[in-house]
């Protein structure tokens, strides 16, 4: 990962043998993709438990998201600080997603719990919310 | 650190030859395009975050606000083979606008265009298949039935009462006016009973005003009209939380998407200008960094259709209190 830049401007040859690896590199990333993504919709209606489904998502799809990063966007080619800064906004999303998701509840958006006092939210069924 | 005596590798945007075009050393010793492109996707990534996790949030609290007044299975209105067909669509996008990137970094120019449109269509194809899915979410379906006075006939000298079922939008209003338009297709004849005078009475429907039949002809009007089934309840982004939270994330795919496809037919009609053969290497860039946009926009895909669609389907994760 990271590989030391050249010493020399690279000439169109080197270029073109550079590119040419990337290229198989490209292919072999999109027939993964196809399979991973299948893989998901699969294992949705096998009959596991919902904790083995929900992990298997997720690890399907975080690898998917790592590969693309890493040889379609040219992350594992290109410098570390390219690296570090989308990795930056990652994490300070992945925490503020962590903590709404910790700090918000459907209890707490819930009136039936937030509103002891009975108003009556909800629309009777073929109506839309607002009159 | 590059300076202006040793320019290399990163310097020139990620690869370089001799006979480039020399950019402006930069102290990061990447070009600055590309290190804002990146800045700027990172702080995408807090936007898209934002978003998604609030439809989580949200997810359980539908339709109406109230978990416990009843959660309408929304696997019933989500079609996952469709949305399977658009995310291989996308990631397919992804890989030709790779290979885009490859094609201009090499200096073929020809191999560009036609890597470019078709991640073009690709991506015309996945917004097509956002739009089918979101008109169908938005009608729903329903079962109702009705009744008709046909006009007068040599049989039935005052008309007869033809009762029917009919398969439309789960909104009443809606579908009563797609009613009406089909009736009217299927028998324009009626059209020609003439209007009542004024005063005359018109026969009523059952709660619900005849105005659109109404337009078409007074006297014809759509009796008993009833909804007897939902089959599909409508999802929208007024008539519950989940849909105001799933329509405004995808909504935002859409349009980061649509806005994708135009930046690249710019850069389909920039490279038949001839400045493109002139700087090949600030070209290989500006496509590069295009490039890096698309991508981006793949990998939030990937995380939508986990978290939003796959999971509505996981025992014990799925609709419920």
């Amino acid at each position: 990962m990271f590989p030391p830049p050249p010493d020399h401007p690279l000439s169109q040859a080197e270029i073109i043998a550079l590119e040419a690896d990337h290229y198989h590199s490209f292919v072999n990333l999109a027939l993964f993709l196809s399979v991973f993504t299948g893989m998901e919709i699969v294992v949705i209606f096998t009959p596991s438990p919902g904790w083995f489904i929900m992990t298997t998502l997720i690890t399907l799809s975080l690898i998917k998201f790592i590969c693309v990063i890493l040889w379609f966007m040219h992350l594992i080619y290109d410098p570390p600080l390219l690296f570090i800064v989308f990795i930056a906004g990652m994490i300070l999303a992945a925490g503020t997603m962590t903590a709404l998701l910790r700090l918000m509840s459907a209890a707490d958006v819930d009136p039936a719990v937030t509103n002891p006092s009975g108003f009556n939210y909800s629309v009777p069924p073929g109506q839309t919310a607002l009159v | 650190m590059s300076d202006a005596a040793s320019i290399t590798h990163d310097d020139l945007g990620g690869h370089g030859n001799a006979d480039a075009h020399v950019e402006h050393p930069t102290s990061t010793g990447i070009s600055n395009k590309k290190l804002l492109m990146w800045l700027f996707l990172a702080s995408d990534c807090m936007f898209f975050g934002t978003l998604i996790s609030t439809h989580l949030v949200y997810r359980k609290v539908y339709p109406y606000g109230a978990i416990t007044k009843g959660i309408v299975d929304v696997t019933n209105t989500f079609d996952i083979e469709l949305t399977s067909f658009s995310t291989f669509i996308l990631l397919m996008s992804s890989f030709l606008m790779a290979l885009a990137v490859s094609a201009m970094h090499k200096g073929q120019l020809k191999s560009f265009r036609r890597a470019t449109i078709g991640v073009m269509f690709f991506g015309l194809i996945f917004l097509g298949c956002q739009v089918y899915e979101f008109t169908n979410f938005f009608d729903g379906r329903a079962e109702y039935t009705f009744s008709v006075k046909t006009p007068p006939t040599a049989k039935f000298p005052n008309g007869e009462v033809i009762s029917s079922t009919y398969h439309g939008s789960s909104d009443v209003v809606r579908a009563q006016a797609h009613l009406a338009v089909a009736l009217v297709e299927e028998h324009p004849d009626w059209l020609t009973i003439p209007a009542p005078k004024p005063g005359e009475p018109v026969e009523k429907t059952e709660g619900v005003a005849p105005t659109v039949l109404a337009d078409k002809h007074p006297s014809w009007v759509v009796a008993q009209f009833k909804q007897t089934k939902v089959e599909r309840a409508s999802l929208s982004l007024q008539n519950s939380v989940f849909g105001s939270t799933f329509f405004m994330m995808t909504g935002t795919h859409g349009c980061h998407v649509a806005g994708g496809v135009l930046w690249l037919a710019a850069l389909f009609f920039y490279s038949y200008s001839g400045r493109m053969e002139k700087n090949m290497h600030g070209a290989a860039l500006d496509v590069e960094v295009a490039g890096l946009y698309w991508h981006f926009v793949d990998i939030v895909w990937i995380v939508i259709f986990t978290a939003v669609y796959l999971v509505e389907y996981i025992p014990g994760y799925g609709p419920g209190p």
